[in-house]
Protein backbone atom coordinates (compact mmCIF):
# COMPACT_ATOMS: atom_id res chain seq x y z
CA UNK A 1 0.00 0.00 0.00
CA UNK A 2 1.31 3.31 -1.09
CA UNK A 3 2.14 6.49 1.09
CA UNK A 4 0.55 9.29 -0.07
CA UNK A 5 1.15 12.91 1.24
CA UNK A 6 -0.67 15.89 -0.63
CA UNK A 7 0.76 19.65 -0.04
CA UNK A 8 -1.30 22.51 -0.68
CA UNK A 9 -2.38 25.38 0.76
CA UNK A 10 -5.00 25.78 3.56
CA UNK A 11 -7.70 26.59 0.72
CA UNK A 12 -9.42 24.42 -1.37
CA UNK A 13 -8.56 25.23 -4.43
CA UNK A 14 -6.57 23.11 -6.89
CA UNK A 15 -6.18 20.29 -4.46
CA UNK A 16 -10.00 20.09 -3.31
CA UNK A 17 -10.79 17.17 -6.05
CA UNK A 18 -7.87 15.27 -4.68
CA UNK A 19 -9.11 15.26 -1.42
CA UNK A 20 -12.50 14.89 -2.17
CA UNK A 21 -11.44 11.54 -4.11
CA UNK A 22 -9.04 10.19 -1.28
CA UNK A 23 -12.14 10.39 0.92
CA UNK A 24 -14.74 8.74 -1.36
CA UNK A 25 -12.12 6.18 -2.06
CA UNK A 26 -11.29 5.66 1.71
CA UNK A 27 -7.80 6.39 0.90
CA UNK A 28 -5.48 7.19 3.55
CA UNK A 29 -3.43 10.22 2.78
CA UNK A 30 -1.63 13.19 4.66
CA UNK A 31 -3.62 16.17 3.98
CA UNK A 32 -0.74 18.43 4.18
CA UNK A 33 -2.07 22.47 4.04
CA UNK A 34 0.38 25.13 4.26
CA UNK A 35 0.29 28.86 5.57
CA UNK A 36 1.76 31.22 2.55
CA UNK A 37 5.38 31.36 4.93
CA UNK A 38 5.55 27.74 5.48
CA UNK A 39 5.30 27.26 1.29
CA UNK A 40 7.87 29.85 0.80
CA UNK A 41 9.85 28.21 2.82
CA UNK A 42 9.54 24.98 0.83
CA UNK A 43 9.01 26.24 -2.81
CA UNK A 44 12.80 26.01 -3.52
CA UNK A 45 13.12 22.69 -1.90
CA UNK A 46 11.14 21.18 -4.52
CA UNK A 47 11.60 20.73 -8.43
CA UNK A 48 8.41 21.89 -9.15
CA UNK A 49 7.95 25.30 -7.14
CA UNK A 50 4.53 25.16 -7.72
CA UNK A 51 1.16 23.41 -5.52
CA UNK A 52 -0.46 21.24 -5.60
CA UNK A 53 1.92 18.02 -5.05
CA UNK A 54 1.35 14.52 -4.56
CA UNK A 55 4.12 12.55 -2.84
CA UNK A 56 3.47 9.09 -3.91
CA UNK A 57 6.04 6.93 -1.34
CA UNK A 58 8.08 9.95 -2.03
CA UNK A 59 7.71 10.41 -6.14
CA UNK A 60 6.45 13.71 -6.10
CA UNK A 61 3.67 14.38 -8.79
CA UNK A 62 2.43 18.13 -9.50
CA UNK A 63 -0.39 19.24 -11.87
CA UNK A 64 -4.17 19.12 -10.24
CA UNK A 65 -5.25 17.27 -12.82
CA UNK A 66 -2.50 14.66 -13.13
CA UNK A 67 -2.62 14.09 -9.27
CA UNK A 68 -6.38 13.37 -9.20
CA UNK A 69 -6.41 11.14 -12.34
CA UNK A 70 -3.64 8.97 -10.60
CA UNK A 71 -6.03 9.28 -7.31
CA UNK A 72 -8.64 7.86 -9.31
CA UNK A 73 -7.52 5.12 -11.27
CA UNK A 74 -6.51 3.76 -7.26
CA UNK A 75 -9.79 4.08 -5.88
CA UNK A 76 -11.05 3.04 -8.92
CA UNK A 77 -13.17 6.11 -10.44
CA UNK A 78 -10.90 7.00 -13.31
CA UNK A 79 -13.90 5.06 -15.68
CA UNK A 80 -14.08 1.19 -16.41
CA UNK A 81 -12.70 1.56 -20.00
CA UNK A 82 -10.00 3.48 -22.07
CA UNK A 83 -13.05 5.44 -23.87
CA UNK A 84 -14.74 6.19 -20.43
CA UNK A 85 -11.31 6.96 -19.18
CA UNK A 86 -10.95 9.57 -22.68
CA UNK A 87 -14.55 11.06 -21.77
CA UNK A 88 -13.71 11.65 -17.88
CA UNK A 89 -10.32 13.64 -18.96
CA UNK A 90 -12.95 15.20 -21.41
CA UNK A 91 -15.09 16.68 -18.76
CA UNK A 92 -11.90 17.23 -16.55
CA UNK A 93 -10.35 19.22 -18.99
CA UNK A 94 -13.33 21.52 -19.71
CA UNK A 95 -14.11 22.53 -15.82
CA UNK A 96 -10.15 23.10 -16.21
CA UNK A 97 -10.76 25.87 -18.78
CA UNK A 98 -13.76 27.46 -17.36
CA UNK A 99 -12.16 27.77 -13.52
CA UNK A 100 -8.35 28.31 -14.74
CA UNK A 101 -9.04 32.48 -15.81
CA UNK A 102 -11.18 32.41 -11.83
CA UNK A 103 -6.93 32.78 -9.73
CA UNK A 104 -7.34 36.34 -11.72
CA UNK A 105 -10.24 37.28 -9.36
CA UNK A 106 -8.11 36.65 -6.32
CA UNK A 107 -4.86 37.70 -7.49
CA UNK A 108 -5.07 40.72 -10.09
CA UNK A 109 -3.62 43.82 -7.72
CA UNK A 110 -5.99 46.01 -9.69
CA UNK A 111 -9.39 44.99 -7.53
CA UNK A 112 -11.67 47.34 -10.44
CA UNK A 113 -10.51 44.96 -13.14
CA UNK A 114 -11.30 41.95 -10.68
CA UNK A 115 -14.89 42.98 -10.48
CA UNK A 116 -14.89 43.30 -14.23
CA UNK A 117 -13.83 39.87 -14.70
CA UNK A 118 -15.79 38.17 -11.87
CA UNK A 119 -18.84 39.88 -13.59
CA UNK A 120 -18.08 38.32 -17.18
CA UNK A 121 -17.50 35.27 -15.57
CA UNK A 122 -20.62 35.32 -13.65
CA UNK A 123 -22.73 36.02 -16.91
CA UNK A 124 -21.37 35.86 -19.68
CA UNK A 125 -18.94 32.55 -19.23
CA UNK A 126 -20.45 30.27 -16.93
CA UNK A 127 -24.46 30.30 -17.75
CA UNK A 128 -23.26 28.80 -22.04
CA UNK A 129 -20.74 26.00 -20.30
CA UNK A 130 -23.40 24.56 -17.43
CA UNK A 131 -25.80 24.30 -20.16
CA UNK A 132 -22.62 22.18 -22.06
CA UNK A 133 -22.18 20.13 -19.34
CA UNK A 134 -25.93 19.55 -18.59
CA UNK A 135 -25.56 17.75 -21.90
CA UNK A 136 -23.10 15.20 -20.95
CA UNK A 137 -24.47 14.58 -17.74
CA UNK A 138 -26.81 11.81 -17.34
CA UNK A 139 -30.27 11.27 -16.01
CA UNK A 140 -29.02 9.64 -13.29
CA UNK A 141 -26.52 12.17 -12.95
CA UNK A 142 -23.04 10.73 -13.74
CA UNK A 143 -20.70 12.02 -16.71
CA UNK A 144 -19.37 8.69 -17.25
CA UNK A 145 -21.00 5.57 -17.68
CA UNK A 146 -23.43 4.69 -14.36
CA UNK A 147 -21.01 5.36 -11.44
CA UNK A 148 -19.18 7.99 -9.71
CA UNK A 149 -15.76 9.59 -11.06
CA UNK A 150 -13.81 12.00 -11.04
CA UNK A 151 -15.21 13.64 -13.85
CA UNK A 152 -18.19 14.12 -11.36
CA UNK A 153 -15.97 14.63 -8.40
CA UNK A 154 -13.60 17.81 -10.42
CA UNK A 155 -17.34 19.41 -11.53
CA UNK A 156 -18.45 19.01 -7.77
CA UNK A 157 -15.47 20.83 -6.66
CA UNK A 158 -15.59 23.35 -9.29
CA UNK A 159 -19.40 23.97 -8.43
CA UNK A 160 -18.72 24.28 -4.72
CA UNK A 161 -16.32 26.72 -5.85
CA UNK A 162 -18.91 28.63 -7.59
CA UNK A 163 -21.36 28.66 -4.73
CA UNK A 164 -19.30 30.46 -2.64
CA UNK A 165 -17.76 33.07 -4.83
CA UNK A 166 -21.32 33.62 -6.58
CA UNK A 167 -23.89 32.81 -4.18
CA UNK A 168 -27.19 31.78 -6.05
CA UNK A 169 -28.70 28.65 -7.83
CA UNK A 170 -26.27 28.46 -10.85
CA UNK A 171 -27.79 24.89 -11.91
CA UNK A 172 -31.34 25.62 -11.91
CA UNK A 173 -33.32 24.09 -14.70
CA UNK A 174 -30.00 21.86 -15.27
CA UNK A 175 -31.63 18.57 -13.63
CA UNK A 176 -28.81 16.02 -14.65
CA UNK A 177 -26.43 18.34 -13.29
CA UNK A 178 -27.86 18.95 -9.58
CA UNK A 179 -27.93 15.24 -9.65
CA UNK A 180 -24.27 14.66 -10.38
CA UNK A 181 -24.14 17.16 -7.26
CA UNK A 182 -26.29 15.24 -5.66
CA UNK A 183 -24.49 12.08 -5.67
CA UNK A 184 -20.68 13.63 -5.17
CA UNK A 185 -21.91 15.00 -1.92
CA UNK A 186 -24.12 12.14 -1.01
CA UNK A 187 -21.20 9.31 -1.33
CA UNK A 188 -20.42 7.86 1.94
CA UNK A 189 -16.58 8.87 2.24
CA UNK A 190 -17.35 12.14 0.89
CA UNK A 191 -20.29 13.54 3.12
CA UNK A 192 -17.88 12.78 6.36
CA UNK A 193 -15.33 14.66 4.39
CA UNK A 194 -17.41 17.75 3.92
CA UNK A 195 -19.00 17.52 7.33
CA UNK A 196 -14.91 17.40 8.83
CA UNK A 197 -13.24 19.63 6.24
CA UNK A 198 -12.34 23.17 7.26
CA UNK A 199 -14.36 26.50 6.31
CA UNK A 200 -12.15 28.24 3.35
CA UNK A 201 -12.96 30.95 1.28
CA UNK A 202 -12.19 29.38 -1.84
CA UNK B 1 -10.40 -1.72 -44.48
CA UNK B 2 -10.78 1.70 -42.68
CA UNK B 3 -8.25 2.41 -40.17
CA UNK B 4 -9.64 2.42 -36.42
CA UNK B 5 -9.08 5.96 -35.81
CA UNK B 6 -10.29 9.33 -37.57
CA UNK B 7 -8.57 12.58 -36.12
CA UNK B 8 -10.51 15.78 -37.69
CA UNK B 9 -8.83 18.93 -37.17
CA UNK B 10 -7.57 22.05 -39.31
CA UNK B 11 -4.44 21.49 -41.96
CA UNK B 12 -2.10 23.06 -39.39
CA UNK B 13 -0.11 21.59 -36.36
CA UNK B 14 -1.85 23.48 -33.76
CA UNK B 15 -3.58 21.11 -31.34
CA UNK B 16 -3.81 18.11 -33.68
CA UNK B 17 -0.02 17.26 -34.15
CA UNK B 18 0.02 15.52 -30.47
CA UNK B 19 -1.84 12.92 -31.36
CA UNK B 20 -0.72 12.62 -35.29
CA UNK B 21 2.96 12.56 -33.57
CA UNK B 22 1.58 9.79 -31.22
CA UNK B 23 0.23 7.93 -34.24
CA UNK B 24 3.32 8.08 -36.19
CA UNK B 25 6.00 6.96 -33.60
CA UNK B 26 3.74 3.97 -33.01
CA UNK B 27 3.57 3.33 -36.89
CA UNK B 28 -0.63 3.37 -36.42
CA UNK B 29 -2.48 4.36 -39.17
CA UNK B 30 -5.10 6.78 -38.94
CA UNK B 31 -7.31 8.90 -41.00
CA UNK B 32 -5.82 12.72 -41.09
CA UNK B 33 -9.37 14.35 -42.00
CA UNK B 34 -7.94 18.21 -42.46
CA UNK B 35 -10.70 20.90 -42.44
CA UNK B 36 -10.51 24.36 -44.25
CA UNK B 37 -11.20 27.00 -42.27
CA UNK B 38 -14.10 27.67 -44.58
CA UNK B 39 -15.76 24.38 -44.02
CA UNK B 40 -15.28 24.56 -40.17
CA UNK B 41 -18.24 26.84 -39.69
CA UNK B 42 -21.05 24.50 -41.00
CA UNK B 43 -19.39 21.40 -39.11
CA UNK B 44 -19.09 23.32 -35.62
CA UNK B 45 -22.15 22.81 -34.52
CA UNK B 46 -22.05 19.04 -35.01
CA UNK B 47 -19.21 18.59 -32.63
CA UNK B 48 -19.78 17.66 -28.88
CA UNK B 49 -18.26 20.95 -27.81
CA UNK B 50 -17.88 23.09 -30.13
CA UNK B 51 -13.71 22.70 -31.05
CA UNK B 52 -11.18 20.60 -32.59
CA UNK B 53 -9.14 18.31 -32.66
CA UNK B 54 -12.01 15.34 -32.54
CA UNK B 55 -11.04 11.60 -32.57
CA UNK B 56 -14.06 9.23 -34.00
CA UNK B 57 -12.98 5.73 -32.61
CA UNK B 58 -15.35 2.66 -32.16
CA UNK B 59 -18.55 4.85 -33.04
CA UNK B 60 -17.52 7.27 -30.29
CA UNK B 61 -16.34 10.77 -30.80
CA UNK B 62 -14.17 12.17 -28.75
CA UNK B 63 -12.66 15.86 -28.34
CA UNK B 64 -10.14 17.84 -25.65
CA UNK B 65 -6.83 17.66 -27.46
CA UNK B 66 -4.82 16.26 -24.53
CA UNK B 67 -7.96 13.51 -23.77
CA UNK B 68 -7.51 12.26 -27.07
CA UNK B 69 -3.90 12.16 -26.79
CA UNK B 70 -3.91 10.57 -23.88
CA UNK B 71 -5.97 7.99 -25.05
CA UNK B 72 -4.01 7.18 -28.50
CA UNK B 73 -1.43 7.52 -26.68
CA UNK B 74 -2.46 4.59 -23.96
CA UNK B 75 -4.47 2.67 -26.99
CA UNK B 76 -0.50 2.40 -28.52
CA UNK B 77 1.08 1.63 -25.45
CA UNK B 78 2.75 5.16 -25.33
CA UNK B 79 1.44 6.35 -22.06
CA UNK B 80 3.14 4.60 -19.52
CA UNK B 81 3.42 1.08 -17.67
CA UNK B 82 2.40 2.03 -14.33
CA UNK B 83 -0.64 4.27 -12.43
CA UNK B 84 2.40 6.45 -11.19
CA UNK B 85 4.49 6.71 -14.38
CA UNK B 86 1.39 7.65 -16.17
CA UNK B 87 0.67 10.19 -13.38
CA UNK B 88 4.51 11.53 -14.33
CA UNK B 89 3.85 11.44 -18.11
CA UNK B 90 0.79 13.58 -17.43
CA UNK B 91 2.54 15.94 -15.76
CA UNK B 92 5.14 16.43 -18.05
CA UNK B 93 2.25 16.93 -20.52
CA UNK B 94 0.22 19.40 -18.37
CA UNK B 95 3.50 21.29 -17.40
CA UNK B 96 4.84 22.20 -20.80
CA UNK B 97 1.38 22.92 -22.18
CA UNK B 98 0.98 25.51 -20.11
CA UNK B 99 3.02 27.20 -22.30
CA UNK B 100 0.46 27.04 -25.43
CA UNK B 101 -1.84 29.92 -24.99
CA UNK B 102 0.77 32.28 -23.94
CA UNK B 103 2.48 30.94 -27.51
CA UNK B 104 -0.44 31.17 -29.47
CA UNK B 105 -1.24 34.73 -27.91
CA UNK B 106 2.11 36.27 -28.95
CA UNK B 107 1.97 33.99 -33.02
CA UNK B 108 -1.08 36.05 -33.60
CA UNK B 109 -0.60 38.97 -31.85
CA UNK B 110 -0.35 41.96 -34.84
CA UNK B 111 0.10 44.98 -32.70
CA UNK B 112 4.25 45.46 -32.73
CA UNK B 113 4.28 47.42 -29.50
CA UNK B 114 2.23 44.55 -27.91
CA UNK B 115 3.84 41.66 -29.85
CA UNK B 116 7.50 42.74 -28.03
CA UNK B 117 5.71 42.99 -24.84
CA UNK B 118 4.49 39.59 -25.18
CA UNK B 119 7.18 37.83 -26.60
CA UNK B 120 9.49 39.25 -23.55
CA UNK B 121 6.57 37.36 -20.96
CA UNK B 122 6.90 33.80 -23.22
CA UNK B 123 10.65 34.07 -22.86
CA UNK B 124 10.50 34.57 -19.49
CA UNK B 125 7.80 31.49 -19.16
CA UNK B 126 9.64 29.10 -20.92
CA UNK B 127 12.88 29.38 -18.83
CA UNK B 128 10.89 28.95 -15.57
CA UNK B 129 8.90 26.13 -17.65
CA UNK B 130 12.25 24.46 -18.67
CA UNK B 131 13.38 25.23 -15.63
CA UNK B 132 11.02 23.27 -13.84
CA UNK B 133 11.02 20.20 -16.63
CA UNK B 134 14.97 19.91 -16.44
CA UNK B 135 14.44 18.97 -12.25
CA UNK B 136 11.73 16.80 -12.67
CA UNK B 137 12.99 14.70 -15.58
CA UNK B 138 14.80 11.89 -15.69
CA UNK B 139 18.34 10.96 -16.58
CA UNK B 140 17.96 8.53 -18.85
CA UNK B 141 17.43 10.62 -22.20
CA UNK B 142 13.70 10.45 -21.84
CA UNK B 143 11.50 12.76 -19.87
CA UNK B 144 10.02 9.68 -17.48
CA UNK B 145 11.61 6.62 -17.17
CA UNK B 146 14.04 5.15 -19.67
CA UNK B 147 11.95 4.74 -22.67
CA UNK B 148 9.83 7.19 -25.17
CA UNK B 149 6.52 7.92 -24.18
CA UNK B 150 3.86 10.65 -24.93
CA UNK B 151 4.70 13.31 -23.00
CA UNK B 152 8.42 13.35 -25.01
CA UNK B 153 6.32 13.62 -28.10
CA UNK B 154 4.61 16.68 -26.41
CA UNK B 155 7.51 18.08 -25.15
CA UNK B 156 9.39 18.03 -28.43
CA UNK B 157 6.28 19.24 -30.40
CA UNK B 158 6.02 22.51 -28.26
CA UNK B 159 9.90 22.51 -28.18
CA UNK B 160 10.02 23.11 -31.70
CA UNK B 161 7.88 25.56 -31.67
CA UNK B 162 10.40 27.32 -29.20
CA UNK B 163 13.06 26.41 -31.18
CA UNK B 164 11.14 28.60 -33.52
CA UNK B 165 11.32 31.39 -31.91
CA UNK B 166 14.09 31.06 -30.11
CA UNK B 167 17.27 28.91 -31.86
CA UNK B 168 19.43 26.49 -29.15
CA UNK B 169 16.80 27.27 -25.99
CA UNK B 170 16.79 23.22 -25.61
CA UNK B 171 20.65 22.99 -25.80
CA UNK B 172 20.56 24.98 -22.33
CA UNK B 173 18.99 22.20 -20.76
CA UNK B 174 20.97 18.76 -20.91
CA UNK B 175 18.14 16.30 -19.67
CA UNK B 176 15.54 17.86 -22.13
CA UNK B 177 17.81 18.41 -24.89
CA UNK B 178 18.63 14.82 -24.60
CA UNK B 179 14.70 13.78 -24.80
CA UNK B 180 14.43 16.30 -27.76
CA UNK B 181 17.26 14.67 -29.68
CA UNK B 182 16.08 11.15 -29.32
CA UNK B 183 12.33 11.77 -30.23
CA UNK B 184 13.74 14.07 -33.36
CA UNK B 185 15.98 10.84 -34.16
CA UNK B 186 13.28 7.96 -33.42
CA UNK B 187 13.07 6.51 -36.94
CA UNK B 188 9.44 6.74 -37.43
CA UNK B 189 9.12 10.51 -36.32
CA UNK B 190 12.12 11.07 -38.54
CA UNK B 191 10.64 9.60 -41.36
CA UNK B 192 7.39 11.32 -40.28
CA UNK B 193 8.59 14.59 -40.12
CA UNK B 194 10.49 14.57 -43.25
CA UNK B 195 7.12 14.44 -44.97
CA UNK B 196 5.15 16.41 -42.78
CA UNK B 197 3.59 19.59 -44.71
CA UNK B 198 4.94 22.69 -43.79
CA UNK B 199 2.30 25.01 -41.78
CA UNK B 200 2.42 27.90 -40.53
CA UNK B 201 1.45 26.82 -36.82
Amino acid sequence: MPSYKLIYFETRGQAEPARLLFAAGGLQYDDVRLTREQWKELKPKTAMGNLPILEVDGTAICQSKAIARLIAKEVGMAGKTPLEQARADMIADTVDELSAPCLAFYILPDKNKAEVLKKEFVEKTLPPTVALFEKFASAEGYFVGNSLTWADVTFFAFMDWVITAFPGDHLKGYENLKKVMDNVSSNQGIVKYLEERPETPY
Amino acid sequence: MAPKYKLTYFDARGRGEPTRLIFAAAGVEFEDNRLTFEEWPAIKPTTPMGGLPLLEVDGVTLCQSLAIARFAARDVGLAGKSNLEQAQADMFVDEISELLPKMAGLFFEKDEAVKAEKQKEVEELIVKTYTILEKLSGSAGYLVGNRLLWCDLIFFNIASNVENLKPGTVQNYPKLAKSYENVKLNSRIAAYLAKRKETPF
